[in-house]
């Protein structure tokens, strides 16, 4: 046991000495939180458009002005004809036009029934998507607002139902993405990095041949990392709640043993790969392409994974990251608990005894 | 008793590299041994086996009467090694490195004090400098206070003094000698072959045969030549020169001189050799008769091979 503190004491020592890589390590969760929560973002603020009110009558002005009431869209024309809404979309970079039908109040208190006709500027499907489902939210709030008291009201279509995340608020996306990214490059490419320093000066071999247990030369190299990677997890957290709102629906402490599972299946990633590379760039250039980009690639966290090629919706089964990110999502946002995620949970563990136990096996391996 | 045995060890790097071939040699108990030869010799190969970090190919190497290969474990707790590149933390500092080996070895410093005091009293005012910031002679110094922190029966010390400036190497045979003392068998390996005359016995290897083993002073005694020293300007145009010179001889540059020696009828030649020298023109300013060093005799053995 004297001999695991050692172990540890010595760790602690090789990271508070290097101080620019401990600064980099607690500072990029925080620079990435921020940049993607402040630039790349999925969340689209006032989108121009234009509208052809046909009927001009009290419900089409409420309509228009809980439209232009949201922060999504700004109304920025009136054209008279549908072939101005052609001109706004060539020369106003409008990308919205919303045609009302005439006599709309009529049609809807009578008909019960009305049709509004969407334009979109497809030009970029992300963009395009994004503002129809605000436009939906939006008219199906109308709808309730103005008839949800009137029983007839009932038999108005619904449109779509968003769950969760309603405003489509892209933070909710690439938090647990960022948690991933994070604690890939904290535990697994720093593990594989430093044990694969003691190889390549030498070190490792004076710790091998002495007595001292295998199992604490691993532990004592996997501790340390995970407890940084743990202090980046809350500042992630912590950062994410304070500045983007993001809500942490279920048990905090469940949250954190999520965490905590990943971190040791990305640990056991580093260890395997240390096993497997000679010098410490070897270490950097595996675990950056062997782990980092299909975590950033595969994961769901940037690109869905259903639209995905059937081989690389199988390849990403293989890595940690796409299991860690669907429970993640689940207790942050859904509130899930054990009984939901415990599938996700296992697969996370056995990953991580798998290669713990190949680390141990190679580790004293000899030519 | 032995403290090493080897019988006919081979070592063949991915089925191509043959880094050892049919080594035998033994080292007796409270010996200093020492493996001398140059670079790629397979010095270090030996020492990775016997430090049980490598496996032999085939033939039998046995440490303190164990198997290095089957015994492992028990080997691992009575040696001291000395690995060949610095392998210390260099971010740690002197005091945190031996504290850290001790602990890894269930041992203390202050158990162990007496037989590592003359190295670490030289150590002591270093004591909070990170190891990587020693010179070269001290972290050998630091290496060798942690190799012995948990009293080893035996020292595998892998070329110590490489890099380390002369004055520092006579201190490390010094303290190498201090250690042999108090009853630990020290197998060490050198290029330097001025290094050779301080073990009890050494066994001079090259491309991982053994050549020969003895003590230094039969190896020299058994050398066959009548060996000259000549002082000239240019060593290597007056080795080519020399290619003309058709009496059997052994020459090669020692230092700023050339060496040569002389097999049968050394009076005669060594007129020869001076007549040859005056129709080339060659200038030289000295030729005498000394007595051979272990270098010497290493190269006439390597030549006579």
């Amino acid at each position: 046991m004297r001999e695991l503190l050692m172990i540890l004491r010595k760790e602690f020592i090789h990271i508070w000495r290097d101080r620019i890589t401990l600064l980099l390590v607690l500072a990029l969760p925080i620079v990435l939180v921020l940049f993607f929560g402040f630039t790349i973002s999925t969340e689209i603020k006032n989108a121009k458009i234009s509208v052809l009110d046909l009927s001009n009558d009290s419900k089409s002005k409420i309509l228009l002005n809980k439209i232009a009431a949201s922060n999504y869209f700004q109304i920025v024309s009136y054209p008279n004809s549908e072939s101005e809404i052609d001109f706004d979309f060539k020369n106003k970079n409008i990308k919205l036009a919303i045609i009302i039908p005439s006599n709309f109040e009529n049609k809807l208190e009578v008909e019960k029934k009305a049709t509004i006709q969407v334009i979109s500027d497809v030009s970029d499907i992300n963009v395009a998507s994004v503002l129809n489902s605000y436009f939906r939210v939006i008219i199906n709030d109308f709808l309730n607002e103005n008839y949800v008291t009137n029983s007839e009201a009932a038999t108005f279509e619904v449109i779509t139902q968003m769950l969760y995340n309603p405003e489509m608020k892209s933070v909710y996306m690439f938090v647990p993405g960022i948690i991933a990214l994070i604690m890939i490059i904290v535990t697994a490419l720093m593990t594989s990095i430093t044990l694969a320093r003691e190889k390549e000066t030498g070190s490792m071999r004076m710790l091998l041949i002495t007595p001292v247990k295998k199992v604490y030369i691993i532990i004592g190299k996997i501790i340390p990392y995970m407890l940084l990677s743990f202090i980046c997890t809350l500042l992630i957290i912590i950062i994410s709640v304070w500045v983007f709102n993001m809500p942490v629906e279920g048990n905090l402490a469940f949250l954190l043993f999520l965490c905590f599972v990943f971190m040791l299946t990305s640990a056991s990633f580093g260890m395997i790969i240390s096993a497997l590379v000679r010098t410490q760039l070897d270490a950097m250039m595996v675990t950056m392409m062997g782990l980092f980009l299909p975590t950033v690639l595969l994961s769901g966290f940037l690109f869905p994974l259903d639209n995905m090629p059937q081989l690389f919706q199988a390849l990403a089964h293989f890595f940690p990251a796409k299991w860690f990110i669907i429970a993640i999502k689940d207790v942050m946002i859904k509130g899930s608990g054990f009984m939901e995620i415990w599938k996700y949970l296992l697969i996370l563990f056995i990953m991580a005894c798998i290669l713990i136990t190949i680390s141990l096996i190679r580790i004293d391996k000899k030519e | 008793m032995k403290a090493i045995e080897i019988e006919n060890l081979n070592k063949i790097y991915n089925n191509r590299v043959q880094a050892l071939s049919d080594v035998s040699f033994y080292v007796s108990e409270g010996e200093v041994f020492g493996l001398v030869g140059p670079d790629g010799g397979g010095k270090s190969t030996i020492f990775n086996i016997l430090a049980t970090l490598l496996l032999p190919t085939s033939g039998q190497a046995s440490v303190l009467s164990r198997d290095v290969v089957n015994d492992a474990k028990i080997i691992r707790q009575l040696i001291g090694y000395l690995p060949g590149v610095f392998s210390l933390y260099p971010d740690l500092t002197v005091e945190e490195n031996l504290i850290f080996f001790a602990t890894m070895y269930k041992s203390r410093i202050k158990d162990n004090l007496p037989l590592i005091r003359p190295i670490w009293k030289q150590l002591v005012p270093f004591k909070d400098r990170r190891a990587g910031k020693l010179s070269g002679g001290m972290k050998q110094k630091l290496a060798l206070c942690c190799a012995l922190i948990h009293k080893p029966a035996l020292l595998l010390l892998d070329e110590p003094t490489t890099g380390v400036d002369p004055v520092s190497r006579a201190e490390f045979w010094d303290i190498l000698t201090n250690i042999q003392k108090q009853g630990i068998t020290v197998l060490v390996s050198t290029p330097y072959m001025d290094e050779a005359t301080r073990c009890d016995r050494i066994a001079l290897i090259q491309e991982g045969k053994i050549i020969k083993i003895d003590t230094p002073t039969n190896i020299m005694e058994a050398y066959r030549g009548f060996l000259y020293t000549i002082k000239v300007e240019n060593v290597f145009s007056v080795m080519e020169k020399l290619k003309e010179f058709d009496f059997p001889c052994n020459y090669y540059p020692y230092g700023q001189e050339l060496h040569i020696a002389f097999y049968e009828a050394p009076e005669i030649v060594l007129q020869k050799f001076c007549s040859f020298l005056r129709e080339q023109n060659i200038k030289f300013e000295e030729l005498s008769p000394i007595q051979p060093t272990i270098e010497d005799c290493f190269i006439e053995l390597v030549k006579l091979k």
